[in-house]
């Protein structure tokens, strides 16, 4: 053996040995049955080998598909598999702050809940922050950085672009950063514009852009006109008796709405008293319809209504000043106005006036101008800085503007998707192309991005650092709920790269909000804010000044007066689903049906049958809406209540590249709905009379959940007769004379039983809802689906009626077409103790639980539909097809992450419906009898009842006569839905109670009592 | 006196027979060479060619629509909340009715006695048991998960350890339906035995020989097997008779037992009887019509076979329109607003198009039996009877669909349309009908021989009537007897 110098390497024992195995390997090249093979082998071995290999082969691919499972070497801190964890965190959508809570399994959000101990939320959510946890694992959202030069497109790593932004804003330093835009959407985040103002430093020439498709600009405008600074309108609707609102949705797409929801319930509880809503609009909106008196109203008109109010108001106060002439409106309108004044003066200090985004500034003035002059302010309605304002920025037109005069070399989009939702006319598509060198952070590669040279994945809210201020300023943090998905940064990551601030983010957010909280945040005080969400006595303080500038209200008039006033007029609303467009590939909100309209998956041209009557459409009539040099095809939709002569579009649809459920021209995938922002103007944001509309001729069916066809005059006339019964209303008066008028609403022979009915002992569980606080904003539904994995069906299956929603809110109109009142009822499983569902069921697949649940064995079903059919609530929903395909395919594993672990995924030909979230009775049932207690009340809250902004859903057992439900149960404006079938709901009803004003009520509906004593009540 | 000229008379002999049940100058032979050469002959008619390759290639398209149904899901028909039962659960009533005259002609008219149905019972019994192949198709594929159907059936489950829930009017279906699947088929096939051990004895290929052997169960024909038989043929008779009522009154207590409006009727058993008595009654006259022009049987099934048919299909199908104005009425004396609307929405809302139909088609046609031209010219009869049968399943449409579409709350309202899966799979499950009805034809014997020949008076042509009267004058008021084929009852 040679000697061999420096280390030797050996393979194996044998080798260092030199066996006479090793040399033999060595030699043999192949190990031994290998080189054995060519020579020698016989045909018959030959084939038994083959044979033999090819079934072993063969059955590899018979095996399970590998999984790696990796055990914790270390626990993280409080995590048990399969307990929920919960976190504290906010959110802004579109300028809107939300603070929630999220409950989390093994590390992935499931649930979003609002946070219950944060003052403006209390607990509630609505559908928007319900759904964003889908947003989160939206496999459509981007995971890649791309280039793009010339027509060729690269893949690119962060650290690729940290180099070229070296090279590229390095460049530009000396220079002082000229030709640099950024373009952010408004927001309250301190950190973000702490960090613009550090980019601002850095770059001195740079100039900050803002741009929001739906701004209230306007109303911070209207402040500036009456008090000479940009306030921000807070409202304690608690504390009013008397609400009147002007194309305001205070209930609705407010930022602050989940706070006036509660607010409205608090002044609306028949024993204590009851507040009065007059609500002046153009489009239904949810405020509208929990109004006591509405009054459709062109928004164009609006300003006048209100001209007329303050000019009414003065009247009575008998301050006269040289009044202007103001032109007239309808009688209607007159009537309205006079008993709004009425009653606004006969609670003074204890009302509010509040006009909607929508309408000019002069408007805004005005209103505040009132709430001064009624001294609401500082009562009702507070004043306070508005922490959105960023100081110098600019608009968007300013920037395509400079942009088209070839002064931006370098356009930064931090957010937003622009080339979507900016108005048509600054064809912003154009401008963006003449920039050099154009970057989009965005959540995917979407209209936008696909024009700027750069794109960049931006991390969900849920997966970064951030901070929100609440409506009234209070501070919150947004914690990563979980590391990034997909490989975003957020737009904080960004700035602070750009900005060279070498902390990481969570030192930024920190030091950012410590700065606010004046002084330096503890660890635990940040610890403790993480833990709540917010900062407790942090929010801003009320301004003191109040409206100022009184002297020129004659000029507001005066404009108020000269403005444009024409019929018809189209209005640009904000969708309930998808907001400005934001919310589209979200399959949860494509198909919450919108409130009134019940349409799903579209928006539409929704216009009253009066003026369809007037322009010669029909429902489902394709119309050319034509504004300067931009035309759109939509079809009508015939909305009863809509003000006449005002077409209502929603704005976020028609998106061609938001995902496969949205829309992507890319993939073939057509857009859902039809895009209206081409015939928005940058002055005429919100309402125009400037444009034609022309029928075309076409039709277009509508997927809609309820009415799902134009239903004839039998029908009507039934519906109309059966409403009174199904959603039991009253007046105030009627309530305080008859506080059981509810149950009399119908009679029938008493309900017996044939047989001794079973008996529940232990718990009974039961459920009321409360139909005098139900607003009909669908938080409930989409909670509902978010807690149940209640699958998204699509379009073709709406359609078809075959939506799979758990709880549905119907919806009524009574009385006149043009002006009709609107009740609106969730309807889930009822819960019949004796239930109909159950005797049908020839395999036994639903069944009672000892505590009154109608169970659904889901395994058990067999999928004959029968239970569905004798259901009277029709609250059953059936996998007619393969709904949950979807989280079966490879690409869309992310997907599954949004499925809680807690509920069964429902294959097809499966029967299923509302369980009374059972997961969480169970929930609750192990940690009570782990802890070797009762179930306490409220301990147990269903999904819908938790999301209710309201608080209009009360769950509980019954048997315990001192739980809410049972005590609703026992109101006396508690009534049973069809109980007269002898089903025993558990579900009660609390019968609506309306407070029309005594000038405007309608003749008074007497209560009949006469019955014989032989009947039932229920 | 009088005996002698009736003697002589064999006209007059044959107007004074109660039981005359054969046209033309036949014979045992003659019956006997007609039925079963029309499964001997090398080739059935072009007609029956074109006819199955139409009914057979309908068929393939039905389980093919099947597979496609199982892969993909009963959303591939138009069912949809709140119309969960659509066309299956129509097409199913459907099929289930029109199999009501098999037996109703096999057993309850046996035992009446009416002997001129033995001409048809064959017929009519095949046409029930393929009838009833076909609704129980309907049911089995409706389900949702169509792999565990076989939850439906009462069997000790080990890892289930639980019933089906016996309180469910879907389960009792499952009973009545395959309860009167296979008495009506044991009926059918236990009628058939004589008749096919004359094929085999008739047959001239070995395959034929062994194949009607196998069927005919080793039939000899001697008395002590004629008296079992015809014994276990009344018993039968006697089960099967009950079975007439019981299935189509628990089909309808799918309906009544439920609550919803327009289903919740305590009419429903007989309604739905009458009804199935009167669509299969439809059918047997549609299918008989042809087939006896077809085959040659025009002096078997006699003119006044189908008259009697016709008499039924107007009694029933009054009965039906009596129904009708009943449910009406009771809904508005109930005084049930539910129900009330029910009934006025099936007259006035968006169904009334089907309302209308069913009522033209089922009240109205069947009147046109009051004139005798009617029930006796062939073309004329079909022309209404497949109104009825048209009519019919408007009727069962309607029951199903309209009640379903508009119950208790407006919200939840809606609208049925077909698929064209619902479509197609309804006429493909008359292509397998049709299938199953030509195979019949061509390979059975249509007309039950055995029976026939025991109420002929003649047995041998040969003799004549006349010489035979000559010879045994005492035989002119006295039945004949039944010798040596001669089976079944004697009148």
């Amino acid at each position: 053996m040679k000697t061999t110098t420096g280390k030797t390497y050996w393979r194996s024992l044998d080798e260092l040995q030199q066996t006479a195995e090793f040399r033999d390997f060595l030699h043999r090249e192949f190990p031994v049955a290998a080189s054995e093979f060519p020579e020698g082998l016989t045909r018959r071995r030959w084939m038994q080998l083959m044979g033999a290999s090819l079934a072993l082969g063969g059955l590899t691919g018979c095996r399970w598909e590998e999984e790696k499972i990796v055990p914790f070497a270390m626990r993280p801190e409080n995590r048990i598999p399969g307990e929920a964890e919960y976190f504290a965190t906010s959110i802004e959508i579109a300028g809107m702050p939300r603070h929630l809570l999220a409950t989390c399994y093994d590390g992935r959000p499931v649930k979003i809940e609002g946070n219950p101990d944060h003052p403006s939320s209390r607990g509630a959510s609505d559908a928007l922050s319900q759904s964003t946890i889908l947003d989160l694992y939206d496999p459509d959202r981007s995971d890649a950085l791309r280039q793009t030069r010339g027509r060729q497109s690269f893949r690119r790593s962060w650290q690729e672009f940290e180099e070229f932004a070296e090279q590229h804003f390095g460049a530009m330093e000396a220079s002082g950063g000229d030709g640099l835009r950024v373009l952010v959407e408004p927001t309250s985040s301190l950190t973000v514009q702490a960090l613009l103002r550090q980019l601002v430093e850095r770059f001195s020439k740079a100039v900050i852009h803002t741009h929001s498709a739906i701004p209230r600009d306007n109303q911070l405008a209207g402040a500036k006109l009456a008090c000479g600074s940009s306030f921000r309108t807070r409202y304690n609707l608690a504390k009013a008796n008397v609400i009147a609102t002007f194309d305001e949705d205070l209930l609705g797409l407010h930022p602050d709405a989940l706070e006036h929801s509660r607010g409205f319930a608090t002044g609306r509880e028949p024993r204590v008293g009851m507040s009065r809503i007059y609500s002046a609009e153009s489009q239904f909106s949810i405020t509208g319809a929990a109004a006591d008196h509405r009054l459709p109203i062109r928004s164009g008109d609006i300003g006048l209504l209100l001209a007329h109010v303050d000019a009414l108001v003065r009247q009575e106060l008998s301050e006269r000043d040289k009044s202007i002439q103001l032109p007239i409106l309808s009688a209607d309108a007159m009537k309205f106005a006079e008993a709004m004044v009425i009653d606004l003066l006969a609670n003074r200090g204890q009302a509010v006036i509040a006009v909607g985004p929508s309408q000019p500034p002069t408007v805004h003035a005005l209103a505040f101008e009132l709430n001064a002059l009624l001294s609401n302010v500082d009562k009702t309605v507070y004043l306070l800085e508005d922490p959105t304002i960023i100081a110098k920025a600019e608009s968007l037109a300013e920037l395509v503007e400079v942009t088209n005069r070839g002064q931006v070399d370098t356009l930064l989009i931090l957010g937003g998707n622009p080339a979507y939702d900016a108005p048509g006319n600054l064809k912003l598509a154009a401008a963006i192309a003449k920039v050099k060198t154009s970057i989009h952070l965005g959540r995917r590669e979407d209209e936008t991005s696909v024009l700027c040279t750069w794109h960049l994945p931006e991390t969900h809210s849920f997966e970064a650092w951030g901070d929100v201020r609440s409506w009234d300023g209070t501070n919150c943090v947004s914690q990563p709920l979980i590391a990034p998905l997909l490989n975003g940064r957020s737009a904080i990551e960004v700035l602070a790269h750009l900005a060279n601030d070498q902390r990481d983010a969570q030192q930024i957010v920190r030091d950012a909000v410590s700065r606010s909280l004046s002084g330096n945040l503890s660890s635990e005080a940040w610890a403790k804010l993480l833990h709540d969400g917010f900062h407790i006595g942090s929010e801003l303080p009320v301004e003191k000044v109040g409206p100022t500038l009184m002297t020129d209200r004659q000029r507001w008039i005066q404009a108020i007066v000269d403005a444009p006033r024409s019929s018809p007029e189209l209005v640009y609303v904000p969708s309930e689903s998808v907001l400005d467009g934001r919310f589209a590939n979200n399959g949860w909100l494509q198909e919450t049906p919108g409130f009134l309209t019940k349409l799903t998956w579209d928006n539409a041209a929704i216009l009253s049958p009066k003026t369809a009557e007037q322009l010669r459409v029909q429902h489902g009539s394709v119309v050319k809406l034509q504004a300067g040099s931009s035309s759109v095809e939509l079809p009508a939709f015939l909305l009863p209540g809509q003000a006449e002569g005002s077409i209502g579009v929603a704005l976020g649809y028609g998106r061609k590249a938001a995902g496969k459920v949205g829309g992507d021209q890319q993939s073939g995938v057509d857009s859902v709905g039809v895009d209206v922002n081409p015939l928005r103007t940058s002055d005429n944001l919100h309402f125009t009379s400037d444009f034609e509309i022309t029928a075309t001729g076409k039709k277009y069916e509508f997927a809609t959940t309820q009415d799902h066809h134009a239903i004839d005059t039998v029908g009507l006339e039934e519906t109309e007769r059966r409403v009174g019964d199904l959603v039991r209303e009253g007046t105030f008066k009627e309530y305080q004379q008859h506080p059981d008028f509810a149950e009399h609403r119908t009679h029938h022979p008493p309900l017996e039983s044939l047989w001794e009915e079973p008996k529940y002992e232990g718990y009974a569980w039961g459920m009321s809802i409360d139909l005098n606080k139900c607003i009909g904003c669908n938080a409930c539904m989409v909670a509902c689906q978010s807690e149940n994995n209640v699958p998204i069906v699509g379009k073709d299956q709406v359609a078809k009626g075959r939506e799979m929603h758990w709880i549905r809110v119907d919806r009524y109109f009574q009385g006149d077409v043009e002006n009709p009142s609107v009740a609106t009822q969730p309807v889930a499983c009822h819960h019949c103790e004796n239930a109909p569902c159950e005797q049908v069921c020839p395999v036994a697949a639903t069944v009672h639980s000892d505590e009154g649940l109608n169970d659904m064995v889901y395994n058990r079903c067999i999928g004959t539909r029968y239970c569905a059919n004798n259901c009277p609530y029709k609250v059953r929903r059936f996998n007619f097809l393969d709904y949950n395909e979807n989280l079966e395919e490879a690409n869309r594993e992310l997907v599954q992450l949004v499925v809680n672990p807690e509920v069964t995924v429902r294959s097809r030909g499966v029967m299923e419906k509302c369980t009374y979230c059972v997961q969480r009775i169970q929930g609750v049932k192990i940690d009570a009898k782990n802890d070797r207690r009762p179930i306490a009340d409220g301990e147990v809250k269903t999904a819908c009842q938790q999301a209710c902004p309201t608080q209009a859903i009360e769950f509980g057992d019954l048997n315990d006569n001192q739980s809410l439900v049972a005590l609703s149960h026992a109101d006396s404006r508690s009534y049973g839905m069809l109980s007269e079938l002898n089903v025993k709901p558990r579900t009660k009803y609390l019968a609506r109670v309306r407070n029309p004003s005594p000038l405007l009520e309608p003749a008074a509906a007497t209560l009949d009592t006469h019955h014989g004593s032989d009947h039932g009540h229920s | 006196m009088a005996t002698a000229e009736l003697a002589l008379d064999p006209d007059l002999y044959r107007q004074t027979q109660p039981e005359q049940v054969v046209d033309g100058d036949h014979d045992y032979r003659t019956i006997t060479d007609t039925v079963c050469s029309i499964v001997e002959k090398p080739r059935p008619p072009r007609a029956w060619y074109i006819a199955f390759a139409v009914s057979s290639s309908l068929t393939l398209m039905l389980f093919g629509l099947i597979a496609y149904l199982f892969t993909t899901g009963v959303g591939v028909w138009g069912n949809n909340a709140p119309v969960f039962w659509a066309w299956p659960i129509v097409n199913f009533v459907f099929w289930v009715g029109i199999g009501h005259a098999g037996t109703l002609i096999s057993a309850i008219l046996f035992l009446f006695r009416q002997n001129w149905r033995t001409s048809i019972n064959r017929f009519a019994e095949a046409m029930t048991i393929f009838a009833v192949a076909c609704a129980g198709i309907f049911p089995a594929i409706h389900v949702g998960r169509v792999w565990l159907v076989y939850w439906l059936a009462p069997y000790p489950s080990q890892h289930l350890a639980m019933w089906p829930n016996f309180r469910s009017p879907l389960l009792w279906d499952v009973f009545a339906v395959s309860t009167y699947a296979t008495v009506s088929a044991l009926f059918w096939y236990m009628g058939m035995i004589p008749d096919l051990a004359t094929l085999r004895d008739r047959a001239t290929s070995k395959v034929r020989q062994f194949v009607y052997g196998v069927a005919a169960l080793g039939w000899t024909g001697s008395a002590r097997q004629w008296s079992r038989y015809e014994k276990a043929y009344v018993l039968l008779a006697a089960l099967a008779t009950p079975l007439v009522l019981s299935v189509h009154t628990i089909v309808s207590f799918d309906f009544a037992v439920s609550q919803i409006p327009g289903w919740h009727t305590t009419i429903f058993p007989p309604y739905f009887v009458a009804g199935a008595v009167f669509s299969g009654f439809a059918m047997v006259v549609t299918l008989m019509v042809p087939a006896r022009a077809y085959f040659g049987l025009k002096d078997l099934v006699t003119p006044r076979h189908l008259e009697n048919m016709c008499k039924i299909i107007l009694a029933t199908g009054t009965m039906v329109g009596f129904a009708y104005a009943i449910e009406f009425f009771i809904a508005w004396y109930g005084g049930n607003g539910y129900e009330q609307f029910a009934f006025i929405n099936r007259a006035l809302g968006p169904y009334a198009w089907a309302y209308w139909t069913m009522v033209t088609c089922n009240v109205v046609s069947p009147q046109l039996f009051w004139f005798k031209k009617f029930r006796t010219t062939p073309w004329l009869m079909v022309v209404v009877c497949v109104f009825v049968n048209i009519g019919m399943w408007f009727e069962r449409f309607v029951i199903t669909v309209s009640s379903l579409s508009r119950d208790f709350l407006p919200s939840s309202w809606g609208y049925f349309t077909p698929t064209p899966v619902d479509i197609l799979m309804f006429i493909g499950s008359f292509g397998l009908f049709f299938t199953l009805f030509l195979l019949f034809c061509r390979y059975l014997p249509m007309v039950a021989m055995s029976e026939l020949k025991a109420v002929m008076p003649n047995p041998d042509k040969s003799l004549g009537e006349k010489k035979r009267l000559q010879t045994y004058p005492e035989e002119a008021d006295k039945p004949k007897e039944a010798d040596y084929v001669g089976g079944g009852q004697q009148a």
